[in-house]
């Protein structure tokens, strides 16, 4: 699918370049007919499951509305105190709800972005892309790679700890006070058998021929094709046609220090 | 023309021991195509060797090292950083801590990659060593879904991708069980032929390596070496020297020592060399083998139908067990057959999906979680995770503290726990800075101040020299002899034979088979090959004995 297959790189960056555009513009028509665009591209151009999507999108949506809420309550005294929109039976100044609503849409059209970045990108492609087409250095991208590695592993290992210190009978935690003195108890043998590892992984990598030089050749090499311009084209059109349809109905505003 | 290897007059220090010799003095030579066993006792500097011969020391090294390597007749340090990786590749111990990427054809790539190797060619050389290793159905497949075996076969691929002309391999096969060890064996024995290159080999388990090198370098504990030879005239000449150290023989030749003396001119390696050996059948005098069998009296612990599941696998499937007082149990299976989290549930650190669990008829879930502990010991895999205190006095003595003891008591009871696990001068340790072997026995210590009942270990052999071993395996029988129950899970038959009472095979999840060492033995050789299981050497023979008996007996 045609997201999948995009340059991992240029992916970031078109995006990255997105975010800041909506950044300088606020009002609430641009982020949300982006939101929608956004959204529709993900599950149109990528293999998304939908569940998991918005699994991922509900802590986005409670921190929005949470934005909404609180910007409407504690908004600054309105210029038009006369201008009132009802919703739900409540009466609302106008331009504290075009604000809060401008906030909190902005939030859902980032979280969107990047949700499409995530959900169709492999962390290793884009690792492999950022050395090959960012100059990212070998070492401090390997270096991740092996983190990530690492993870799970360390996981497993905690789980095995507590197991471990509970046999030998220490006592249940309960106040915050025994827990953070659990963590520190915990922390030694995590981090003697963490940095073990490390260094095994490490002299694993050296023994290969790891030297973090950049003049390595590349396995699967990533390479930036017409789809990626393809893709920059789409999402600038997207955004110019939100910026367009915003100036036509007469809320388009630039950034000017709100909230 | 100089040999491929050339290792002359090498010392080494670390700097947080400027004192202690890790190497010294070490001189030795290896010729383009042969093959080596470097033995020694844990902490007699072989993989400290392996560093030096593959340019990571003195790079990397905190301390200090005198004395010349030479490979292929240029020094170490003279090659550029990541060029001897053509030369020399090492494959290590732990197979799952040496891979930086998340499938199995990346990382065989990232060693070509890091050559600047062609990128035209790295796919038909991929395809090429995985195929040699056996591994490539399974290019695409992730890392992480694959067997320790499986790993370790990889992680060979990976430094073969390299076409280096020694190949070292430091413990390839201690954390695999005795199936896929042959299996790993036997893929090495035919890279080598194929290849023709060097071999190193260092191991605790000689068995099944001594047909690919016959040469041997022994170490002592000072890092010296102190015989270059043949493991056969190493035998004839230095076992004595070889017992002190607690470097470990092959099982047959062993137990041949120990049984027939004599045998000592020419000790056979291989159950094979054994059995062409005519004479020495009957030089053997067979002992029989020791039957303690312990009478069933009170059930200590029955599990009922547990099962247990996890991210919607089955580990366990419908278990039931009973285990009795004064029973000396093994649990044997495949790595991942879910014999550590079986012995898990009867702990009760692990609840079971389904079923009920009764310590002394009790359910376990109705025990108080110290009442439980008091009954119950268990040594996990990797001891450090255990240790909770920053001596080893304290560490034992933890068990009593929380009871509120007496000072006075709990100084008196930890003294001799100390005594008995053979750590006495250690008490003001850190248990962080005790040997592997001492590590281990600490945490038998800890787990029997109480006096508890039944005392469940994971592999706790895995990993340690003869010494240990013996010594661990000493403080265990004294425990079994004073009336305490235990469960052992292990790859190591021989300890089953030698000491189990009863054995517990598992299966993907299910007993295959629950009865004596010696029923076991006797079941279909296929079914214990399935469950990765290998036939102890006394018994082989017995078997080839009895076999040839009938032969001579039918044909006469």
């Amino acid at each position: 699918m045609f997201l999948h297959h995009l340059n991992p790189s240029i992916k970031a960056l078109t995006i990255g370049l997105i975010v800041i555009l909506l950044a300088l513009i606020f009002d609430p028509v641009t982020p949300f007919i982006l939101l929608l665009f956004t959204i529709s591209l993900t599950f149109i151009g990528g293999r998304v499951d939908v569940k998991k999507y918005l699994l991922y999108f509900i802590p986005f949506s409670i921190l929005a509305f949470g934005m909404l809420w609180t910007t409407i309550v504690f908004a600054d005294t309105p210029k038009n105190p006369e201008d009132i929109i009802s919703v739900l039976g409540m009466e609302y100044p106008r331009e504290s709800l075009l604000t809060a609503i401008a906030l909190s849409l902005r939030v859902l059209s980032v979280a969107s972005l990047s949700l499409l970045f995530i959900f169709t990108t492999n962390i290793v492609d884009f690792i492999l892309s950022l050395i090959q087409q960012l100059k990212l250095p070998p070492k401090i991208a390997y270096g991740v790679l092996a983190g990530y590695r690492f993870l799970p592993m360390m996981k497993d290992e905690l789980a095995v700890i507590h197991a471990a210190h509970r046999i030998r009978g220490v006592n249940q935690v309960l106040t915050l006070k025994e827990r953070l003195k659990q963590y520190k108890r915990y922390s030694i043998p995590l981090l003697a058998s963490a940095i073990r590892k490390a260094e095994r992984t490490a002299i694993a990598m050296e023994s290969k021929g790891f030297t973090g030089d950049k003049s390595r050749t590349f396995y699967r090499r990533f390479t930036i094709t017409s789809k990626d311009w393809l893709f920059i084209i789409i999402m600038l059109a997207a955004f110019t046609t939100a910026v367009y349809t915003s100036i036509k109905l007469g809320y388009f505003n630039w950034y000017n220090g709100e909230i | 023309m100089k040999a491929f290897v050339e290792v002359d007059h090498l010392s080494l220090q670390f700097d947080n021991q400027p004192e202690k010799n890790i190497l010294s003095d070490v001189s030795f030579q290896l010729d383009q195509g042969e093959s080596l066993l470097l033995l020694g006792p844990s902490g007699s500097g072989k993989s400290t060797l392996t560093f030096c011969l593959n340019g990571i020391y003195p790079k990397e090294l905190d301390g200090n090292l005198q004395g010349d390597v030479w490979i292929n007749g240029k020094q170490t340090a003279d090659y550029l950083p990541g060029q001897l990786s053509q030369q020399v590749g090492v494959v290590f111990q732990d197979p799952e801590t040496q891979f930086c990427m998340l499938t199995v054809e990346d990382e065989v790539a990232f060693g070509l990659e890091n050559i600047s190797f062609p990128p035209s060619l790295m796919e038909s050389r991929i395809n090429q060593v995985l195929e040699m290793v056996h591994m490539l159905p399974l290019k695409k497949e992730k890392i992480h879904s694959l067997s320790g075996g499986q790993k370790q076969k990889l992680a060979l691929a990976c430094v073969l991708a390299l076409e280096p002309a020694l190949l070292i391999l430091d413990e390839p096969t201690a954390n695999l069980d005795p199936v896929a060890t042959k299996d790993l064996i036997q893929t090495i024995h035919n890279v080598k032929q194929k290849n023709n290159c060097s071999v190193i080999i260092i191991e605790h388990q000689l068995d099944g390596w001594t047909a690919i090198a016959e040469r041997c370098l022994l170490l002592n504990r000072n890092g010296q070496i102190f015989y270059d030879g043949t493991l056969r005239n190493a035998i004839k000449d230095q076992i004595h020297q070889l017992d002190s150290e607690g470097i470990w023989l092959p099982k047959i030749t062993q137990y041949l020592l120990q049984h027939a003396p004599k045998v000592i001119q020419n000790p056979p390696l291989t159950i094979e060399e054994f059995s062409n050996q005519e004479f020495l059948w009957s030089q053997t005098e067979w002992k029989d083998m020791k039957q303690v069998r312990s009478l069933r009296s009170n059930v200590l612990l029955d599990a009922s139908d547990i099962s247990l599941s996890k991210n919607n696998k089955k580990i366990i499937k419908a278990i039931s067990l009973t285990a009795y007082e004064g029973e000396f149990i093994a649990i044997v299976g495949a790595n991942g057959s879910g014999k550590t989290s079986l012995s898990r549930l009867m702990t009760g650190i692990q609840k079971p999906s389904s079923g009920t669990i009764l310590v002394k008829g009790k359910p376990i879930k109705n025990w108080r979680e110290s009442d439980l502990r008091k009954e119950i010991g268990y040594v996990f895999q990797n001891p450090e995770h255990q240790f909770i205190t920053n001596s080893v006095f304290d560490e034992v003595a933890f068990g009593l503290r929380i009871q509120n003891k007496t000072e006075e008591e709990i100084k008196k009871n930890v003294h001799s726990i100390l005594n008995i696990c053979g750590i006495p001068e250690y008490a003001n340790e850190h248990p962080y800075t005790l040997s592997q072997g001492q590590k281990r026995r600490l945490s038998v210590a800890t787990m029997i101040i109480n006096n508890q009942q039944l005392l469940i270990l994971d592999e706790p052999t895995f990993g340690q020299d003869a010494h240990s071993n013996l010594e661990l395996m000493k403080l265990l029988q004294e425990r079994y002899a004073k009336g305490t129950t235990i469960i052992m899970i292990t790859h190591d038959m021989e300890l089953v034979n030698n000491y189990a009472t009863r054995v517990i095979a598992v299966d993907k999840g299910e007993i295959a088979a629950d009865c004596t060492p010696e029923e076991l033995w006797n079941k279909a050789p296929e079914e214990l090959n399935q469950w990765q299981l290998e036939i102890p050497i006394p018994v082989q023979l017995k078997k080839r004995w009895e076999k040839g008996q009938n032969y001579v007996s039918t044909s006469s």
